[in-house]
């Protein structure tokens, strides 16, 4: 018999073994372990096993943020608004002032890209523009960044879940897709509570009784799955089989585990405090989290808005990043903030700014990137992008380059090749490490 | 593959058996072995035998799956089993054909490839019911659905599959093409198809021309403006204007319109009002109806092809688990069918029988195509998936799955099923409502469909799983369980409600010495009996 249940392509089974040698202790198991060896002797899997230890946190910021109270301030210009800008700890680099914590961290962890061009200002689409990193097309179901980087970035028989999706307020709740990837890469949601839907088992019910009942489900499934070689069929039983290790995760969602300092460290906002769960999730080997902060939308009152969230962002991404940090995980770790458009440099009879995709601004943190660097710039007033105009896709690139995925594979849908990264995206050899 | 003369000879005898079988007179399954002549000749022509055919538990359970949509009840099984008709299987394909299960399984389908992953809508799922119930011919269901009624005060429900798309006329094209005739067009629409020399730009817009003018109103009546045109760029940057073009390239022409510039001036005014003003007045429908020349034009003798073969080759999937043409909507020229002819002669007999969908599932469940297992206990791999040598495993549809947890939950003493057919129509209906929530929280299956971790999670820790089917109350399983004293009798009896079969020794000895573990919660004990064989591959799949 082979690997009794699984789905017998050879590809899972070299994953799988990949994922034993990776887990069965650190240190000196590995070289005992002459699987791992095995491994190691394939180029390609070599690389699998380095793409293996990088994470992503996608801070998203739901609604659209500004970029002129963020990351590319225009003070004294008719469409600056009231708001002074700061020097950063990287010499000739300024930002908006209501960014001071993150402004002496830049030369450490941080690089912006003032230049997206993505024209599309519409929340649904835009969301979907810049959470898959093409426009679309009917017929397409397109699996989003958590996916796709679940799929790149986790294992198949993951004990801990691979794609974790948080949101604050309800204008910022979107779940995300696997679209053709597979219900085996839809995010592990949570939805009122911070922790996910049904990974505490029920009250009436015994552990020791919980247990042996999926023992006695196991039986049951191996009898039927060893003549039955499809890939569906294995599916089952690697989704059951992963319900001990997820229901495990639970405690990852519990930040009272953590000291004092480090609680106070991100602050008792939601977001901070997802920013935690979103740290403790990656430590633990979760390949993908997005922790979603909303609403950005700020058609009216946007200095108001922008005062408040920004001093949020401001404080929760810097203690995110300096946590990261101080455990020595950034390196491998990638930290995104982005949201589906920025705002434009037209300030509205209601002192808000509107949807604007023409030129606006993101950032990226961490694993591949290099540290106090910026790309692209605007003109003086940000109407439009002078210099390094990037879409969707290139950032998606990107993205891709910093993680160590190549960035051209295909995925094969049907007969039909898709690359990861949209057609004739090209990543910014610029800002990466 | 190797293969002995002791393994083809049978292969021949079936042949031979089945020709037979037609001079004997039994003619009502010529469809039948039509099918088995074109898919043994390919296993033949590929040296391949298939598995073994499906023993009657496992045949049973399948049948019921596919033309009921659920699982059988134990009285249903034990019925057939005490049978000793030489013909039953025959008997049974009748008699669930005939049953009102069938319209509701037909209309559950339906929805599911037409509607359902979009949206749920109960006016479409009444209307497509009814016209399960009388057996509608495909082609009238086709027109009504793409040529609703434009009336009010109620929204016809056929209109859901337009009105949910025309928001976005890519959309509403590209779907009507590859859910109706099998045809993605989407690559075609920014070029010529890179890989199929069929699709060309030209179709793409011609396509969607036809559809360009529909538009809804905000009461939910679906209607088309008087005018409306479209060009596209090439990638030579030439600007051409698209034509009314069906996927064959069969055109149509706009007759000279007889409305003056004030006239449609008006007109178009009324529709952005009645777009916007549930109150507004209703628009007229203009004499040319380019949504009406298309589906005159569709169902065509001279233009039908893809019309019929989608269906067939889609009904087809559905039961066998794989498309003669597959992926379902790659129907053209570079992607053969694995048997053409089969496809031609199941569409030119779905043609000459009126479109008649009961005639074609008929047919193929007849098959011995159809009934063979789907182990494969050999070392080696599995044939190829198109030799249909054994059967695919096929995941239950969220409908499917939905009732036959109710079902398999139920005290089988006090639901006789089909066995009690007064009674039955009801109990179905109920049970299709209470079956609404859960159908609702699953993902239609895909190919190369997996099983997600939320649903592992589900049924691991939901309270709903608990209440809704593993309940100890007198009418559920559990129930009657409790009440049975001997361990192996009880344990026989929740395998055979449940899976429509005996327990294997080994499994027998497992379970009796959990439920012996626990008889100081002996209730608690027999919950989680049922809740393994529920969550159970065998129970999730139809195989």
């Amino acid at each position: 018999m082979t690997d009794s249940h699984f789905c017998g392509s050879p590809e899972h089974r070299i994953s799988r073994r990949g994922w034993l040698g990776t887990t069965a202790a650190a240190g000196t198991a590995l070289a005992a372990d002459m699987t791992f060896l095995d491994v190691l002797q394939s180029p390609a899997l070599a690389s699998e096993l380095q793409t293996r230890q990088k994470r992503v946190i996608l801070l998203w910021l739901a609604g659209g943020a500004s970029q002129f109270e963020t990351w590319d301030p225009k003070p004294g210009r008719p469409t600056g608004g009231p708001f002074a800008k700061i020097q950063t700890s990287v010499p000739g680099i300024e930002i908006s002032e209501l960014m001071p914590k993150m402004s002496t961290r830049l030369h450490q962890h941080t690089s912006l890209i003032r230049s997206l061009n993505t024209r599309i200002a519409d929340h649904g689409t835009a969301y979907n523009l810049m959470l898959t990193g093409r426009v679309g097309e009917p017929g397409v179901d397109f699996p989003d960044m958590g996916a796709v980087l679940a799929h790149e970035l986790g294992q198949i028989d993951s004990e801990v879940p691979d794609y974790v999706s948080m949101y604050t307020s309800t204008e910022g709740r979107r779940k995300g897709k696997a679209g053709f990837l597979g219900a085996r890469y839809n995010p592990m949601f949570l939805t009122d509570q911070m922790t996910p839907e049904n990974i505490g088992k029920l009250d009436s019910i015994s552990s020791v009784d919980h247990r042996d009942r999926a023992a006695l489900r196991q039986l049951l499934a191996k009898r039927f799955s060893s003549d039955r070689p499809s890939p569906s069929v294995a599916s089952h039983n690697t989704a059951y089989e992963r319900v001990r290790g997820l229901m495990a995760s639970e405690k990852l969602f519990d930040i009272d585990q953590e000291p004092r300092s480090v609680r106070n460290a991100y602050g008792p906002t939601q977001f901070g405090e997802q920013c935690l769960i979103a740290r403790r999730l990656v430590e633990a080997g979760v390949p993908f989290v997005k922790v979603a902060r909303a609403w950005w939308d700020s058609h009216g009152q946007n200095f108001e808005t922008h005062l408040e969230l920004c001093a949020d962002l401001d404080h929760c991404m810097s203690a995110l990043l300096d946590d990261l940090q101080q455990r020595g995980m950034l390196e491998d770790t990638l930290v995104i903030t982005l949201g589906e458009f920025g705002r434009t440099p037209n300030i509205n009879g209601s002192l808000g700014r509107d949807h604007f995709a023409r030129a606006w601004s993101c950032s990226l943190s961490g694993c591949g990137i290099k540290p106090g660097t910026v790309y692209g710039k605007t003109d003086e007033d940000g109407n439009t992008v002078v210099d390094g105009e990037i879409g969707a896709g290139d950032l998606f690139a990107t993205i891709f380059k910093a993680l160590g995925i190549d960035y051209h594979k295909e995925y094969m849908l049907g007969s039909r090749p898709i690359p990861i990264a949209d057609f004739g995206a090209k990543p910014v050899e610029e800002i990466l490490a | 593959m190797n293969l002995t003369l002791a393994r083809i000879v049978p292969l021949f005898f079936s042949m031979w058996l089945s020709i037979q079988c037609v001079f004997a007179g039994e003619s009502d399954r010529a469809l039948a072995e039509q099918i088995d002549q074109h898919v043994d000749a390919q296993l033949v022509a590929a040296k391949v035998s298939p598995v073994a055919t499906l023993g009657d538990a496992a045949f049973v359970r399948r049948l019921f799956l596919d033309l009921t949509g659920r699982v059988p009840t134990r009285q249903e099984w034990q019925d057939f089993q005490q049978r000793e008709d030489a013909n039953k299987r025959l008997l049974l394909v009748d008699r669930l054909l005939d049953s009102p299960d069938f319209a509701f399984q037909l209309r559950n389908e339906l929805d599911m490839m037409l509607l359902a992953r979009k949206t749920h809508n109960d006016a479409w799922r009444e209307y497509l019911l009814a016209a399960c119930r009388e057996n509608r011919s495909w082609d009238q269901l086709f027109q009504e659905i793409l040529l609703p009624e434009y009336k009010l005060p109620d929204q016809p429900g056929p209109a859901a599959f337009i009105r949910e798309r025309v928001q976005d006329l890519d959309e509403l094209t590209n779907e009507t093409s590859s859910l109706l005739f099998g045809v993605n067009i989407a690559c075609a629409k920014c070029h010529d198809h890179p890989l199929v020399y069929d699709w060309e730009q030209q179709h793409y817009f011609g396509m969607a021309m036809f559809f360009k003018r529909t538009y809804r109103t905000r009461n939910g009546l679906v209607a088309e403006r008087p005018e409306g045109q479209m060009k596209f760029t090439n990638i030579i940057e030439e600007e051409k204007q698209a034509e009314f073009m069906f996927l064959t390239g069969a055109k149509v022409d706009e007759p000279e319109g007889n409305l003056s510039k004030e006239e449609l001036k008006r007109i178009e005014e009324l529709v952005r009002k009645a777009e916007k003003d549930g109150k507004a007045e209703l628009p007229p429908l203009p004499e040319f109806s380019p949504r009406k020349e298309f589906v005159a034009l569709a169902v065509d003798s001279a233009e039908a092809n893809y019309f019929t073969r989608n269906i067939v080759n889609r009904m087809w999937a559905r039961l066998m688990g794989r498309g003669l043409v597959h992926p379902l909507d790659q129907m053209h020229s570079e992607n053969a069918a694995s048997h053409p002819e089969l496809l031609d002669a199941l569409a030119a007999d779905f043609a000459q029988h009126g479109f008649d969908l009961k005639r074609l599932i008929r047919g193929i469940v007849l098959s011995e195509a159809y009934q063979r297992s789907s182990q494969w206990s050999s070392e080696e791999l599995p044939p190829a998936p198109e030799l249909y040598a054994v059967a695919v495993p096929r995941p239950l549809s969220p409908w499917q799955l939905s009732l036959s947890l109710l079902v398999a939950s139920r005290n089988p003493e006090t639901l006789p099923g089909l066995d009690k057919p007064d009674d039955w129509e009801q109990q179905r209906q109920q049970f299709e409502s209470q079956a609404n929530g859960m159908a609702r929280r699953l993902e239609i299956p895909d190919d190369g469909f997996q099983v997600s971790a939320e649903e592992a999670l589900f049924f691991n820790n939901s309270a709903q799983v608990e209440n809704d089917y593993l309940r100890d109350s007198g009418n559920r399983l559990v129930g009657y369980l409790k009440t049975i004293e001997d361990p192996e009798s009880l344990i026989h009896a929740a395998f055979v409600t449940v899976l429509t079969r005996p327990p294997s020794d080994q499994e027998l000895q497992a379970m009796l010495q959990y439920i012996r573990a626990r008889e100081d919660r002996r209730v608690e004990s027999l919950q989680q009996v049922v809740w393994a064989l529920l969550a159970s591959p065998e129970f999730r799949f139809n195989h």
